[in-house]
């Protein structure tokens, strides 16, 4: 663990060839005595001041380490708790204290897999020590609590909280007086409540939000998983969701029912961050989603703005309302570790349960990745990808069923952001890449595209056209974070044309909740 | 707004002029619960902090820490290179200080001048006093913290707190002869080099008053240096909304027209009798961080999205001036 600039001299002990003397001991033990005082009076920076006095005198006692460890941790120095603990175990491994205090030290850094590891140890050198136990048990909770497990990016199979709710019996009571799904469905009628119900700030009844975000995540009725890559318009001829043929009419064509009606344009947006008034504002400006005003929404609906379970909601009912004319991509936002730090996981503990929130991650990892519009505008959050030859076919075999890995396609889909030079860099986010026009070129070349669009980065005027206009940027949370200042967009796609038009608007007001307002800290848990 | 020469009394605390610098006053905590916030997480070490100001329920961005953590080590490099060139031969007079904790960050590097002021709106401190009234926290305080229980009676009569080594002076900045009347009381010398700091003050009030600020600093010292760290460019966008956010919590940056930009900022110092002046903006500091204090602290958190840090650094600078003291080689002084 790096320490922090400039170590205190009090940590700087030069490694010593001789024992230290007789009376250097006495006197080193004294010295712990005296801040074992101060520590038993709270005094913790002298208690540190007398442990390092100590360990200058005998730096190989494990127990000062150890007691120095407890006391930086009271005063919330963790790294310095962390190196402490860890010097400790270094130099007596048998010294079980020093294992107890690093844990704690993980635990307080939110690394509770390490923490975990130090407990088992606890555990298995002292087996009928019940605090040892009861400290492991409790790790151990936390770690296998699934939000926690996901931050740090497993791939084991974990049982679905779909399967396990029982929303059947759930009861709504009589004062509820809001929206209701009308027979288990999402109506025209439910929508419209919906919208004004959230407008002012009310809270959707937890049996209808469960209703509503576990009928999303339910697979359509057809023999193959749902798409990774969805194409747009669905397929006409088989269930089997295939790109279109060449047969297709070139207006965009949309399947309802089993009869056919032709429509004259589609509306991308861009981020939308829990910014719900805003959103609101889109339907207002640019009409209420339906089969003849088909949206696609490209990703980072939630976190940031703190209305971001009433942004989800209203995206997932209009999903149910419209499926084959409402799409969702997913977006770097859409996952664990990013709802964990920018409050939708808080926002949806606070106003409904950790349960709900579970329900919600599992959502996520079904939404498609990109999608393909008449097979020749490609459509994804983030943007292209590391590595060269990748095609579409490719990205429809993507097992995006988790939690985004740290590269490869899936995190690139996600992640990465174009760049104006040619070929590729590494990305200033610290994940995935930034691409060049050649990238952009040599792909669309090879899938027969016309052009990409992409979200994921704020740009002032609410988009950006790059790469020769073959890597387009859309970003529809305006005065992003109540600070940016920036305008929004949304893009019209008409069958008969494909390039895109850019429609500009600024923020509306909203309610005076400040964006993270639910972010929560991970340090109120598992501390000693 | 004209400066009232009102004095705030203990129970008078409802004044016009009182409810006015609330919302500055409010700004005080706002930044030390930032700046435990990333403690917290890890971005810098203090011990102290925690005893001074709550912790936040709420996380905070993570450009926000990163910005707090700039900051920080930018003061704190400033601060320490004062030090140094006057080998602790000076004094510190922290303008605004709120709940600081740089005395006994200083203390415990043996790095302390020969004596540390800081100066606040008085109800800062009373406001503070009456949060921590129980004795067992205040017990639990280390020997050295001056707030007791008893010392607020003394506290809100004369608004001075005072020893040997650290004076805490409640005074309204904008009220020159009154701060100058309480530091002679508590000893402040004039011969001796002086370093002021401004964190986030002169913003609050007009650019006359600021300006009087630093002139009276400049001539009150054979030499001396001025950190301010405070908003600049705030001529786009961003700025206004900046402004705007800020104005509906009651708090107006009465003094932005300073903030214009790197030059104005220079130029408000050159103007008010200093003679030399430097200012960077935060991002341009950021970037000339150590490589591995950077890597540290980006690792401490995920950011998501660094246009958001990087409108936010460039928005704030730090900027410092010198006056005097060419043996010492003041001038020499640079982030």
């Amino acid at each position: 663990m790096a320490m922090a600039e400039g170590e205190r001299t009090e940590c700087a002990e030069p490694p010593r060839d001789e024992p230290p003397a007789d009376g250097a001991l006495k006197r080193a033990e004294e010295l712990k005595t005296q801040a074992n005082d101060y520590f038993k009076a709270k005094d913790y920076e002298n208690a540190i001041k007398f442990y390092s006095q100590a360990i200058e005198l005998n730096p190989s006692n494990a127990i000062y380490y150890g007691n120095r460890s407890l006391a930086y941790l009271r005063t919330e120095c963790y790294g310095y708790a962390l190196a402490d603990a860890t010097r400790a175990i270094e130099m007596d491994k048998k010294y079980i204290k020093g294992y107890y205090r690093r844990a704690a030290s993980n635990m307080a850094l939110g690394k509770f897999r390490a923490a975990l590891r130090d407990y088992e140890t606890v555990v298995k050198v002292k087996p009928h020590d019940k605090d040892a136990k009861m400290k492991y048990q409790e790790c151990n909770k936390i770690v296998k609590q699934k939000a926690f497990e996901r931050a740090i990016a497993g791939d084991e199979h974990k049982r679905s909280v779909v399967d396990s709710l029982d929303i059947e019996s759930m009861t709504i009571e009589d004062e509820y007086s809001g929206p209701k799904l009308e027979d288990g469905r999402v109506t025209v009628t439910f929508m419209q409540e919906l919208m004004q119900w959230y407008k002012d700030q009310k809270k959707l009844h937890r049996k209808c939000a469960y209703q509503v975000a576990s009928e999303t995540h339910k697979p359509p009725s057809t023999s193959s998983p749902p798409p990774g890559l969805v194409s747009f318009p669905p397929p006409c001829v088989s269930p089997v969701p295939l790109l279109p043929s060449a047969s297709c009419a070139p207006r965009l064509c949309l399947l309802h029912g089993s009869s056919w009606s032709t429509t004259e344009k589609i509306t991308v947006c861009g981020d939308t961050h829990g910014q719900f008034y805003d959103l609101l504002n889109i339907f207002e400006l640019n009409g209420l989603p339906s089969e003849t005003n088909p949206y696609i929404f490209n990703g980072d609906f939630v976190d940031r703005g703190s209305f971001s379970v009433e942004v989800i909601l209203t995206l997932f009912g209009f999903k149910l309302l419209y499926p084959d004319h409402f799409h969702l991509l997913r977006g770097n936002h859409e996952t664990d570790n990013m709802n964990q730090i920018y409050g939708f996981e808080g926002e949806v503990k606070a106003k409904y349960t950790a349960q709900m929130y579970e329900l919600f991650s599992e959502v996520f990892e079904w939404l498609p990745l990109a999608q393909c519009i008449n097979g020749k505008v490609l459509i994804m959050h983030g943007g292209l990808f590391s590595e060269d030859g990748v095609t579409l076919d490719d990205i429809r075999k993507i097992e995006r069923s988790r939690q985004p890995p740290d590269s490869g396609p899936m995190c690139d889909l996600l992640w990465s952001d174009p760049q104006p030079q040619n070929g590729r860099s590494v990305s200033k986010r610290g994940v995935s890449c930034q691409f060049g026009p050649d990238v952009t070129k040599a792909f669309l070349e090879e899938n027969k595209l016309d052009y990409i669009i992409r979200s994921h980065e704020v740009k002032a005027e609410g988009y950006e056209v790059a790469h020769g206009g073959r890597c387009v940027t859309v970003f529809s949370a305006p005065n992003y974070c109540d600070q940016m200042g920036n305008k929004a967009a949304y893009i019209h796609l008409r069958g008969s044309d494909l390039r895109p038009q850019f429609h500009q608007f600024t923020a509306v007001p909203h309610p005076d909740v400040k964006p993270m307002a639910y972010a929560s800290t991970l340090l109120q848990l598992g501390m000693m | 707004m004209a400066a009232s020469l009102r004095r705030p009394s203990f129970t008078a605390c409802s004044s016009p002029t009182d409810t006015d610098d609330e919302g500055v006053r409010g700004t005080c905590e706002d930044a030390s619960i930032c700046k435990r916030f990333a403690v917290s997480i890890g971005y810098w070490q203090d011990p102290y902090i925690q005893h001074l100001v709550r912790l936040s329920k709420e996380r905070k961005a993570p450009e926000i820490n990163r910005g707090y953590f700039a900051r920080v080590h930018g003061v704190s490099q400033l601060t320490k290179a004062f030090l140094r060139k006057t080998e602790c031969n000076c004094q510190i007079l922290n303008l605004g200080a709120g709940m600081d904790t740089t005395f006994w960050m200083l203390k415990d590097e043996d790095l302390l001048p020969r004596k540390y002021f800081e100066i606040d709106f008085p109800m800062i401190y009373i406001t503070f006093v009456l949060k921590n009234p129980h004795p067992l926290k205040l017990q639990s305080l280390p020997d050295k913290f001056l707030l007791k229980l008893p010392s607020l009676l003394a506290f809100t009569d004369g608004h001075m707190l005072d020893s040997t080594r650290y004076a805490i002076i409640g005074a309204d900045l904008r009220d020159i002869a009154d701060l100058e009347e309480k530091l002679k009381k508590c000893n402040m010398s004039t011969q001796l080099p002086t370093l002021l700091i401004a964190e986030c003050v002169l913003v609050y009030m007009t650019p006359e008053q600021s300006a009087n600020l630093l002139k009276w600093a400049a001539n009150s010292f054979e030499a001396a240096m001025f950190i301010n760290y405070e908003q600049v460019n705030m001529g786009d966008r961003f700025g206004q909304i900046m402004i705007e956010n800020l104005r509906r919590r009651q708090c107006d940056l009465a003094g932005v027209e300073t903030c214009k930009s790197l030059e104005s900022q220079r130029e408000r110092l050159l103007s008010s009798g200093w003679e030399s002046a430097s200012a960077i903006d935060m991002m341009e500091l950021y970037s000339r961080l150590p490589r591995a204090e950077v890597i540290r602290i980006e690792s401490l958190e995920f950011l998501d999205e660094m246009e958001l840090l990087e409108q936010l650094m460039q928005h704030y600078c730090l900027c410092w001036a010198t006056k005097g003291g060419s043996e010492l080689g003041l001038k020499e002084i640079t982030y």
